[in-house]
């Protein structure tokens, strides 16, 4: 098989494959957790950015969840995961989330051929081929800040209390409405700490960033603006009347 | 000593709450999702010392209180059990480590029932040296003579007994109390501590007029002379009096020595029955016929042997003291069923004659030993009772309960300690499952494999084979809705993996709050997330989603997942 050299990483959750279900291929490398939502999207990423081609989230199909709901915060983890990957230029069908029924007969071995086969036409991780562009180190670095940033970690841990309890004004927020939201803060949250990663090595100008990443430069302001009063960055030096700025040290 | 602690309040899912033995039930339950059989029974007798004969016949109180009937139906515990007692005999039982000899007080225990053996098991675990004396030639009490071999074979009883002479408890056959023995002679002895467990072997009388016919036999004398292998001839047609499980077991057991005709006469409706219900179903299918709302008014003889039974139609009127509805007999309704065998089952109670008068419980409805409910102890300072004998008849898991209070109040009692100090009695249950209502109650997907109808006196062995995976699926469906199941870190990643709070970067955002799915955080007065480790499951979510990462696991932290992560994707 041609996906033989691809190196999958999978997550397991405890409770969905009996020991004996699990036959591992030679190319998959099995992590079993308590649970699936135990998953933090940092790791995941952080697979990525180390070599892995693929990862495949394994758990169990709702409502058989041993910690109740941990399936259904893993499927909020991948769904905002994909959006990130997307963001960071690789293949969002890299990150497989399987949700399996512990109850039914099953075979590991013929979900892990059938994700080898699925991802056999994207190829090698580029983090494998060596000579990265440096453009792309910094998107997927910068995916993994805003993964293990406040704002999408607060985001992922109350969707359950946005969308399903009525907040203190006896509002409910519907499930599209905070896709819609989760899509603009995920982008938001990617193209802050791209800035926050570029402004790193030097002081860059609003102009100087929006050329680097194709966006009008009123939108590079407004972020710039945002990520000032969140003290991830501050002005550096005044260039005739172009301010320039330089990232801070986050924590 | 291990189960024998001095803890406070003790919390434990519904099954363990609700088990009269307090059996860890999640515990052996998760071992069984590993497939770890052998560390299962282990587990098992870290409590009681039967799993065995409580897997075929324990009226199982953990399934009427397991979590999983709010979502489709019990966890098999029962078949559970006995299955992993039964793959480990079949793979030559574990002989237990010999426990060495730490104190001297040599304690006596007389009957080798249910709670004599318990009392006696947990003792020996401690370290005491136990004798055992039992009236009849083989132990086991009436788990031995009283419960026919469909239900419970006699090797399996052996092979339970057995691991507890293993143990290093002496057991002596054959020495009647009152007769042979007496309380006097066991102190002269030497003996410091003695625990009556005599259990209630006496069948009640129906006191009708012709019970001394011949051809009328008592439930539980009958069942004695057929485990005794005694030749019994119940003729064609036999009327059993009574709705328990001993009226259940002489129907079934006179059905298999070859009557036609099995009648099981009981003078309320079949709500009342005491009897366990798959027992009940079981008879049907033997083709026990039963007659309800009838009660035997006399004995017809002939020839001074037993020819018909003269019975009274009754009605149900208010209910008793028990609960159930008294039945009242209506006039003139007397009718006549032509019977060869009358088998008496209304219960049990005590065999008094040996006991001193003092101890005797005059105010009970039955005949019983006064003893005091928590601790054992009777007016004789160092003897203990319990069991039928203080209870009234019941079921061989509430015996062990009762025999594992004794072990604890014997222990407390030889080395000098209040006897009510750090007792069991304070156990909390605990669960995380607070409000079903938001879950439909689903049919179940499937039927357990794991129970099988045994129909005839040999019992079927091929159940075991090809059963393991089956069990393991049965055993997925426990919800684990008790805290952390203190399976003994037999389960490799679930051992003791708890939560810990960098309390250092916590910021009290309360996410962790939020996503955690059995409320085990909560903020402090230090505006700080804290961990309540009896709640935390380990499940990890919270370390996934805490915007600080102040959260990690115990014993999977981040960096360890992702060096297990990386061990083959790097090349």
């Amino acid at each position: 098989m041609g996906s033989r050299e691809h190196k999958i990483v999978c997550f397991m959750c405890n409770w969905t494959f009996c020991q004996s279900e699990t036959h591992v291929p030679s190319n998959v490398n099995v992590v079993r957790v308590m649970c699936l939502g135990r998953i933090d999207p940092v790791i995941v990423l952080e697979t990525f950015e180390k070599g892995a081609d693929a990862v495949m989230m394994v758990g169990c199909k709702p409502p058989d969840c041993h910690f109740i709901e941990g399936n259904v915060q893993a499927e909020r983890a991948v769904k905002m995961l994909k959006k990130l990957v997307a963001l960071a230029g690789l293949e969002p069908e890299r990150i497989k989330l399987l949700l399996v029924s512990p109850l039914e007969d099953k075979s590991f071995n013929h979900y892990t051929k059938q994700f080898s086969s699925e991802i056999a036409k994207f190829g090698s991780s580029p983090f494998k081929i060596g000579k990265l562009k440096p453009e792309f180190i910094v998107n997927v670095l910068a995916a993994k800040n805003a993964a293990s940033d406040f704002r999408l970690r607060v985001l992922l841990g109350r969707e359950k209390e946005l969308t399903e309890s009525v907040n203190v004004y006896g509002e409910k927020m519907p499930k599209e409405e905070f896709d819609v939201l989760l899509d603009e803060i995920v982008k938001e949250e990617f193209i802050r700490h791209k800035f926050h990663l570029l402004t790193k090595t030097k002081p860059l100008s609003v102009k100087d960033l929006a050329k680097t990443v194709e966006m009008k430069p009123a939108d590079v302001l407004r972020q710039i603006v945002d990520m000032r009063r969140r003290n991830m960055i501050a002005l550096d030096h005044v260039e005739g009347t172009t301010p320039f700025y330089k990232a801070l040290e986050v924590k | 000593m291990a189960n024998i602690n001095h803890t406070n309040v003790k919390k434990f899912p519904p099954c363990r709450t609700a088990c009269p033995a307090h059996v860890n039930v999640q515990g052996y339950v998760s071992l069984l999702q590993r497939g770890k059989f052998k560390e299962a029974v282990e587990l098992i007798r870290k409590d009681m010392p039967f799993p065995a004969i409580c897997g075929r016949v324990c009226f199982s109180p953990c399934e009427d209180a397991c979590a999983r009937t709010n979502v489709d139906q019990a966890v098999a515990i029962r078949a559970l059990k006995r299955l992993v007692a039964d793959i480990e005999r079949e793979q030559g039982r574990v002989t237990p480590k010999s426990i060495p000899k730490k104190h001297s007080e040599k304690v006596a225990i007389i009957g080798a029932g249910p709670a004599g053996l318990t009392a006696a098991y947990e003792l020996a675990k401690l370290g005491y040296p136990v004798t055992v004396f039992e009236r009849m030639s083989e132990n086991g009490g009436m788990m031995r003579y009283c419960i026919p071999d469909f239900r419970l074979e006699k090797f399996v009883v052996a092979n339970e007994i057995a691991y507890i002479k293993d143990l290093g408890v002496e057991i002596k056959t054959g020495v009647e109390f009152g007769k042979d023995i007496t309380l006097e002679s066991l102190r002269n002895e030497g003996y410091k501590a003695i625990f009556i467990a005599i259990g209630a072997q006496q069948g009640m009388k129906l006191n009708v007029l012709g019970e001394d016919l011949e051809g009328s036999i008592n439930a539980v004398d009958f069942l004695r002379a057929v485990a005794l292998g005694e030749h019994i001839n119940v003729g064609e047609k036999v009327a059993v009096v009574g709705g328990g499980n001993s009226a259940i077991d002489a129907a079934r057991t006179a059905k298999r020595l070859g009557a036609k005709q099995v009648m099981i006469l009981y003078r309320r409706s079949r709500e009342e029955m005491p009897a366990l219900p798959h027992e009940i179903a079981e008879a049907e299918r033997d083709g026990i016929e039963f007659y309800f709302l009838v009660a035997p008014k006399q004995i017809i003889g002939e020839n001074g042997k037993v020819k018909a039974i003269e019975c009274l139609h009754m009605r149900l009127g208010e209910p008793d003291a028990s609960g159930r509805r008294r039945p009242i007999p209506i006039s003139f309704s007397e009718h006549q069923y032509k019977v060869d065998t009358v088998i008496p089952a209304l219960g049990q109670i005590a065999e008094m004659s040996c006991l001193p008068e003092e101890f005797l419980d005059k105010e009970a409805r039955m005949p019983s030993m006064q003893v005091d409910p928590v601790t054992l102890e009777t007016k004789m300072p160092g003897v203990f009772a319990g069991g039928d004998i203080a209870t009234g008849p019941a079921s061989i898991i509430e015996a062990v309960g009762a025999g594992k209070r004794a072990a604890v109040s014997i222990n407390l009692y030889l080395i000098g300690r209040d006897l009510r100090e750090g007792r069991e009695g304070n156990i909390e249950e605990t669960t995380w499952v607070k409000n079903w209502g938001h879950i439909r109650k689903k049919e179940r997907r499937y039927d357990s494999p794991l129970e099988k109808p045994r129909l005839s006196f040999e019992e079927a062995k091929e159940y075991l084979k090809n059963i393991e995976q089956k069990a393991m699926f049965e055993a997925f469906r426990c919800l684990g809705c008790g805290p952390c199941a203190e399976c003994l870190g037999n389960l490799e990643l679930c051992e003791a993996d708890k939560a810990v709070v960098d309390e250092g970067l916590c910021t009290g955002c309360n996410v962790c709050a939020v996503v955690c799915p059995f409320g085990a955080i909560k903020k402090n007065e230090k505006e700080v997330a804290q961990v309540n480790e009896d709640l935390c499951k380990g499940c990890g979510i919270c370390a996934a989603r805490c915007p600080e990462q102040a959260i990690t696991m115990k014993k999977l932290p981040n960096e360890q997942m992702m060096s297990l992560a990386l061990a083959t994707a790097k090349e």
